[in-house]
C-alpha cells in the first residue's frame, strides 16, 4: 500500500543536476510549490534529502508532482517549504540502521470512518482500549475555539462596533433630513394628511433607501473581495482565502441593514410627526 | 460673540443630531484606537515576556525561531568558547521535549518538559517551594512544575513524581523518579498547558539520550554597561556557524513574520475606520452648513468676517471629533478587553500574551490621527461657507 506522509521536516536539501536517473530506482517525491519556485526545481528532477542538518547521508529522489500546502492560518507567516515521501522512504531516512527499537515509528494514523458523524465515540472508543494513544476526531467540535473559530469571533465583535457607528451616523442623517422637511410634513399635515400616513410614506421611502444601500454594499464587498485575497494572498504566498462573501453572509448583512435604516428613518421622522401643525409650519 | 461660542451654539441648538454624530464619532474612534493597540501589541507583549526572562541573546543553530529547528550539537565546546567572551555574563543551555507523568486517577499526562543546564534561571518565576536543585541523596531528579501539573498530579513541593522521557522515534526508557522543587509559574505556558523543568542532565537520563551533547537554545546575558549587539557580533564572529540574535531582533522578525497578520488587519482598518470618521464628520458638517445657508449669509451681511465662520465651522468640528475622540478611549479600552479576551482564546498562545497593549505613543497617534481627520473633514465644508455668495443667497433663502 502506497502510503504517503505529510510530513514538515527540517531537511538540508540540496538539488542537483537534472540529469535522468533510473526510474525505477529513485523514489518519489511531492514538493510543495512554495518549495519549488525557491529552489528552482521542475517535475522530473532528481533532488537530494538529508534528515541531517549538515547534509549527511542525503539520498536522491524524484520530483513527481508538485501539490499547494493546506491552507493553515497558524502557519500563515511561514514559508510552507514541504515535501512528501512515502513512508518507507522517510523512515529509512530518518531511523537509525542498526537500531531495531526504531523499527516503523509514525506519528500520526489517519483513519476514514464508514460513519464521520461517529468519529467523537470513536476516538474516545481508540483511546480506552491502547492506552497512550491519543485519538480524537480531525474536525473539531464546535464548542472547539480553533483559529478560524476565534479569528470568526473577533471579526464579529468588530463588525458589531462598526454597526454601531453606522446606526449612529444614520440616525444623525435621518434626523437632520427630518428636520428639513419640516415645512413640508406640516404642509401636508394642514391638507388633512394623518401622521400615519405620513408616517407610512416615511416606511417605504426609507425601505427603498435602506434595500439599496444594502444591495450597493454587499456588491461593493463581492466586488472588492478578490482585490482582498490577491493581495493577502500574494503578501503571504498562501493559497488562503482571506474574505468569501457568501450567500448566507450577505443575508445577514441585509437582515441587519434593512431594519436598522427602517428604523432609524422612522425614529428620525416621528421625532418631527409628533409634533403639532403650528411647530412644524413654523407658526 | 466668539466662534467658538458660535460654535457651541450650532452644536446645542440641535442636541439630538449633534449627540448622534458624538456617538457615532466614539464608536468609529473607539475602534480606532482599537485598531493602534492591536498593531504593536503583540510585538510588546512578547517583548515584556522576553525580557521577564532576563536573558538578551539567544544562540540557535538555524535561523528557525528557537525550538522550531535541529538541535546544536556540541555544546560544550560552544558553551565552553562562548564562556570566554567578555561581552557575555550568565551562560545556560535549554532543551525541550516531552514527558509522560504518572498521575493516579487520571493515567498517564503528557507534559512540556524542558532541561536547563546548571544555574540557569530561564523564563519562569517560583510561587512555593524552592528554585530547581540538584540531585539527592535518595537519588531522586529535581523538578519544577507549574500549577497545572501539581493540581493535575496532586503534588506539593517535596513530593515525588514518576516521569518517562517521551519520544516518538524510539521506544519510550523507564521512568525516573523526581523530587518536586518547587511550583512555578511559566511565562510561555499556554492556558491549561503542563510544564515542568528540570537540569539537563536530568532531562538527558529522562529521554534516554545521557551522552547527547545537545541543545535546542542557548541563552545568553550581556554584561552590564555593555550593548546587547556588541555581545551578539562577538558571538558571531566566534562561532560564524551558528544564529545568535537579541530579543529585538527576534521581535523585529516576529514583526514581519508570525505577527504580521494582526497588523495588517490592523492597518486595513485604521484606514477604513479613519475614512469613516471622515465621511461622517464630512457629511454632517456639510449638511449643517447646507441647512445654515440663510444664517451664515445673514451673519455676514451684518459685518461677521469670513474667517470668524470658517473659524466657527472648525470649532464646530473640533468639538464634535473632541468629544467623540474623548469618549472613544474609555469605550475603546473597554473594547480592548473584550477582543483581547477573545483573540486569547487562539490554540497555542502563551497565557501572558496579550493582542491589545496600551502604550502612550497609541494615544499620540491617535489624537494626531483623528484631530487631522476633524480637520480635514471640516475643509469641504468650510470652502462652501467661505465663498457663499451673501446677496444671492439671502434673496433665495430669505427673501425667495
Amino acid at each position: 500500500m502506497v502510503r504517503l506522509v505529510n510530513a514538515l521536516l527540517t531537511l538540508v536539501l540540496a538539488i542537483c543536476a537534472t540529469t535522468p536517473a533510473e526510474p525505477a530506482a529513485t523514489p518519489e517525491i511531492l514538493a510543495s510549490r512554495q518549495l519549488v519556485e525557491r529552489r528552482g526545481w521542475s517535475v522530473g528532477d532528481v533532488v537530494r534529502l538529508s534528515a541531517d542538518p549538515n547534509g549527511g547521508e542525503s539520498r536522491e529522489f524524484r520530483l513527481v508532482g508538485v501539490f499547494e500546502p493546506t491552507p493553515d492560518p497558524m502557519k500563515l507567516a511561514q514559508k510552507r517549504y514541504e515535501v512528501r515521501l512515502h513512508l518507507p522512504d522517510l523512515l529509512a531516512m530518518t531511523r537509525g540502521a542498526n537500531d531495531p527499537s526504531r523499527a516503523e515509528p509514525i506519528d500520526a494514523l489517519v483513519v476514514a470512518l464508514k460513519d464521520p458523524s461517529g468519529s467523537a465515540s470513536f476516538a474516545r472508543d481508540v483511546s480506552t482500549r491502547f492506552p497512550g494513544v491519543a485519538a480524537e476526531p480531525s474536525a473539531p467540535s464546535l464548542a472547539d475555539a480553533g483559529p478560524f473559530v476565534v479569528l470568526e469571533r473577533f471579526h464579529l465583535a468588530i463588525s458589531l462596533v462598526t454597526v454601531l457607528g453606522s446606526t449612529a451616523f444614520l440616525l444623525a442623517l435621518m434626523v437632520m433630513r427630518a428636520e428639513e422637511r419640516r415645512e413640508t410634513a406640516g404642509i401636508l399635515r394642514l391638507l388633512g394628511l394623518t401622521r400615519g400616513r405620513i408616517l407610512r410614506g416615511v416606511l417605504v421611502e426609507g425601505l427603498l433607501v435602506a434595500v439599496a444601500g444594502a444591495l450597493f454594499g454587499v456588491l461593493f464587498a463581492y466586488v472588492t473581495q478578490g482585490i482582498f485575497n490577491a493581495f493577502f494572498q500574494w503578501h503571504y504566498d498562501t493559497a488562503l482565502v482571506f474574505v468569501r462573501v457568501t450567500p448566507g453572509i450577505a443575508l445577514r448583512c441585509v437582515a441587519v441593514a434593512i431594519p436598522l435604516g427602517v428604523l432609524a428613518g422612522i425614529v428620525a421622522s416621528w421625532t418631527l410627526l409628533r409634533r403639532e401643525i403650528p411647530a412644524l409650519i413654523g407658526r | 460673540m466668539t466662534s467658538l461660542a458660535l460654535a457651541w451654539r450650532g452644536m446645542t441648538r440641535q442636541p439630538a443630531r449633534s449627540a448622534l454624530a458624538v456617538v457615532g464619532i466614539a464608536a468609529v474612534g473607539a475602534l480606532l484606537f482599537d485598531m493602534l493597540l492591536l498593531s504593536r501589541g503583540l510585538v510588546v507583549s512578547f517583548g515584556e515576556i522576553l525580557e521577564s526572562s532576563g536573558y538578551d541573546i539567544r544562540v540557535t543553530p538555524t535561523a528557525a525561531i528557537p525550538g522550531a529547528g535541529p538541535p546544536l550539537e556540541n555544546v560544550s565546546s560552544i558553551l565552553s568558547d562562548l564562556e570566554r567572551l567578555p561581552e557575555l555574563d550568565e551562560i545556560v543551555a535549554m532543551r525541550f521535549g516531552r514527558g509522560v507523568a504518572r498521575a493516579d486517577g487520571s493515567g498517564d499526562v503528557v507534559l512540556s518538559l524542558m532541561g536547563i543546564g546548571p544555574g540557569g534561571a530561564g523564563s519562569w518565576s517560583i510561587v512555593e517551594g524552592e528554585p530547581l536543585g540538584t540531585v539527592g541523596e535518595d537519588g531522586r531528579l529535581p523538578i519544577v512544575i507549574n500549577r497545572s501539573v501539581a493540581e493535575l498530579v496532586g503534588l506539593e513541593p517535596g513530593d515525588s513524581l514518576e516521569l518517562a522521557g517521551y519520544r516518538r522515534d524510539t521506544l519510550a526508557p523507564p521512568p525516573k523518579t523526581f523530587r518536586v522543587d518547587g511550583i512555578a509559574e511559566f511565562v510561555f505556558d499556554r492556558w491549561n498547558e503542563l510544564t515542568a523543568v528540570t537540569s539537563l542532565a536530568a532531562y538527558g537520563e529522562t529521554l534516554g539520550e545521557p551522552d547527547h551533547d545537545q541543545a535546542d537554545l542557548i541563552l545568553a546575558e550581556t554584561r552590564d554597561g555593555l550593548a546587547t549587539d556588541e555581545a551578539v557580533t562577538a558571538i558571531t564572529r566566534l562561532r560564524p556557524e551558528l544564529h545568535a540574535f537579541s530579543n529585538e531582533a527576534l521581535l523585529a522578525r516576529l514583526r514581519q513574520t508570525d505577527f504580521s497578520y494582526f497588523r495588517q488587519i490592523s492597518f486595513a482598518l485604521t484606514t477604513i475606520t479613519l475614512f469613516f470618521a471622515f465621511l461622517l464628520v464630512a457629511t454632517l458638517l456639510t449638511v449643517s452648513v447646507n441647512q445654515r445657508f440663510a444664517e451664515i449669509a445673514t451673519l455676514r451681511a451684518l459685518g461677521f468676517p469670513r474667517r470668524r465662520v470658517v473659524a466657527g465651522l472648525l470649532w464646530e468640528s473640533a468639538l464634535l471629533v473632541g468629544s467623540g475622540g474623548l469618549l472613544a478611549l474609555p469605550a475603546g479600552w473597554l473594547l480592548a478587553l473584550r477582543l483581547d479576551a477573545i483573540l486569547r482564546a487562539m490554540p497555542d498562545i502563551p497565557e501572558r500574551l496579550h493582542f491589545f497593549v496600551f502604550q502612550p505613543r497609541a494615544l499620540v497617534e491617535y489624537a494626531v490621527l483623528i484631530g487631522v481627520t476633524g480637520v480635514l473633514a471640516a475643509l469641504y465644508p468650510v470652502y462652501l461657507a467661505a465663498r457663499l455668495p451673501i446677496a444671492r443667497t439671502l434673496r433665495n433663502e430669505v427673501v425667495g
